[in-house]
């Protein structure tokens, strides 16, 4: 009888160091997992009665192992809600450390930046220069990026009822253009970061970034001063970008991003006079001398997507 | 015998059951285990920051703005102005807003059809005389706009991770009222008594004097928009704001209505020509907030 006492005393502290260090010390590490495993009694040692409402799940997994269900359903259940009864609300009992510094969220160094996005002029009264675009960044270091995009504009640009109210009202023509492509290389600096709160509730990053570049444009002048006669062919245009921009990290490897670029360069216009005669039908006086300085001011909407997903701090935390 | 067969049926039985419950509550499950992480440790519950300022929460703001106004056909309007706003809470405002137009800008288009416009037997209304174009075009006198403010993003930004700023996200919608200046209407017998002149010079030297005549109305439209401010102290931020205006007005002074190949023109400027726009603007402004004192968030519940 003593005998019995005391095994039911020692199965009953048994059952209790386990379940305080799982609560108490629980760090979702790789050591507690073993050390979980560790306490688990050796197969075919018969158990106390108890001993099985007070384990964790990893003995409800063992019974299951010889094909009880139903013991193992009931069990499982039972362990549960006594467990949560006991143990109260679990956000009192996990140890956190509390760093004075925190890491950076996200390391971008090392890491390739794709970002599809759409762009919109915002500028231009007499015809958008709407844009699907794509960009590839290689970051040189946390804050430093070379890059390139590129924009397809051809097929969805469209010409505003200011021209045609324009022309119809004053008789006066504006010359406008058409887009095809751009291809620009870039560097991309990021001076701005922050943190927003939502509410106070919930905290999510961004960064503020400078982008700049060269690259060309391929457009060609539209045909409103004498259509019946002219038209032309896309010719490449020397294009310099700046742009600024806002990112927020969704997760440390998808952002969305808005960003407003300037793209700027000289085009060539139609020529606003049409000449008599033969010369009419001469293509070198269909285009305006003065090249004209142009800004094409864009605005990019879309997300990033930063690979390899996963990055290595380089201090321990 | 029958008695495996039964235990074997309620088995099964059991099993299956469990089985569905865990497809049903698969989806859940992972979501639920995710939330569990977040909310443990002893910071579980814990509000995102401790100490906050709060700026806005019952203070008062006083603004002054300069605001231009974007994308504009034929004449950019520089206002300034500014707004009185309370906040109730620190995500919420009210008040109003509003501006006068102090300068008038003609785009280059303007000065374009100043020198090169045609006037001809067609658009003799539109344009009795390119020069005279800039009499005719609309402009913006003021805006005022009773608004909400919706502050939903609070947080701060490091700049050359020297300088932190304090700073939030808002957005805003309310109800505008806009003072506009557009040229006089013309009606249909106006313009028949000046075409019966006959020639071209004489239907001009009539329509002429229509070209400088103004009429001013309210026009009333939704505003929307949203800004950034940052704090550069207890008490005084900078902001940047773009806002929306939209409404219909005859920017140019010209005959709209009708269609080119049925009823234009229809020989009169009314309120059928004045076109929709959407009338955007951005602002940069300096606000003042009463009392100079913000608060500190949850300093209560950590005494």
């Amino acid at each position: 009888m003593r005998l019995r006492s005391v095994v039911w005393i020692a199965a009953a502290l048994s059952c209790a160091v386990p379940q305080t260090i799982a609560a108490q010390d629980m760090s979702f590490d790789l050591n507690e997992a073993e050390a979980a495993e560790a306490e688990q009694p050796a197969e075919g040692e018969k158990k106390p009665e108890g001993e099985a409402a007070a384990e964790g799940e990893a003995t409800a997994g063992a019974d299951a192992e010889g094909g009880d269900v139903l013991a193992e359903l009931t069990a499982d259940t039972g362990k549960k809600d006594e467990k949560e009864e006991e143990l109260g609300p679990r956000e009192q009992e996990i140890a956190e450390e509390i760093y004075a510094v925190q890491r950076m969220y996200v390391l971008r160094n090392g890491r390739f930046e794709l970002a599809p996005s759409l762009a919109m002029t915002v500028n231009d009264q007499y015809v958008s220069h709407p844009a699907l675009a794509i960009g590839l960044n290689y970051w040189v270091t946390n804050v430093l990026a070379v890059g390139a995009s590129f924009l397809w504009y051809q097929g969805v640009e469209s010409e505003s009822d200011l021209n045609f109210s324009v022309r119809r009202s004053t008789r006066l023509a504006v010359p406008i253009t058409e887009y095809q492509l751009g291809a620009h290389l870039n560097f991309t600096y990021v001076p701005i970061y922050g943190k927003f709160s939502m509410f106070n509730d919930s905290i999510f990053q961004w960064d503020s970034y400078l982008v700049g570049g060269v690259g060309m444009m391929r457009t060609r002048p539209v045909a409103v001063v004498d259509p019946a006669v002219r038209s032309f062919d896309f010719d490449w245009r020397v294009a310099f970008n700046a742009g600024i921009g806002l990112r927020v990290f969704v997760t440390k490897y998808l952002t969305v991003f808005g960003e407003f670029r300037d793209y700027i360069y000289l085009e060539k216009l139609e020529n606003l006079e049409v000449s008599l005669g033969a010369d009419r039908e001469d293509e070198a006086t269909w285009i305006d001398e003065n090249a004209t300085l142009t800004n094409n001011m864009t605005v990019h909407l879309g997300v990033t997507l930063f690979f390899p997903f996963g990055f290595e701090y380089r201090y321990p935390k | 015998m029958g008695k495996t067969v039964t235990t074997t049926a309620i088995r099964l039985v059991i099993a299956s059951a469990a089985l569905l419950t865990g497809l049903a509550l698969g989806p859940v499950a992972p979501q639920a285990h995710a939330q569990d992480l977040q909310v443990e440790g002893p910071l579980a519950g814990a509000p995102a920051v401790i100490g906050l300022r709060i700026y806005r929460e019952m203070r008062f703001q006083i603004q002054l703005q300069g605001t231009m106004t974007l994308n504009d056909e034929f004449s950019r309007t520089i206002l300034t102005g500014g707004q009185l706003m309370f906040h109730p809470t620190d995500w919420l405002g009210i008040g109003v807003w509003g501006g006068f137009g102090i300068v008038h800008i003609d785009t280059a288009l303007t000065d374009q059809v100043g020198e090169r416009g045609q006037t001809n037997e067609v658009n003799v209304l539109s344009l009795p005389r390119p020069g005279g174009f800039t009499d005719q075009i609309g402009i913006i006198q003021w805006m005022a706009a009773p608004q909400i403010q919706f502050i939903p993003l609070r947080g701060k930004l490091g700049i050359f991770e020297k300088l932190f700023i304090d700073t939030d996200f808002y957005i805003l919608g309310g109800v505008g009222f806009v003072g506009i200046e557009e040229r006089k209407d013309v009606t249909a017998g106006q313009f028949s008594t000046c075409r019966s002149r006959g020639d071209l010079a004489d239907q001009i030297a009539c329509l002429e004097p229509t070209q400088g005549e103004r009429d001013t109305r309210t026009a009333i439209a939704p505003t929307f928009g949203a800004g950034i401010s940052l704090y550069m102290g207890d008490w005084v931020a900078m902001t940047f704001e773009w806002r929306a205006m939209p409404f219909a007005w005859n920017t140019s002074g010209t005959d709209e209505s009708g269609n080119s190949r049925g009823d234009f023109p229809d020989d009169q400027i009314t309120s059928d020509d004045q076109l929709a726009h959407f009338n955007h603007m951005i602002s940069l402004g300096f606000a003042f907030y009463l009392p100079t004192e913000p608060g500190l968030s949850h300093m209560d519940e950590d005494e």
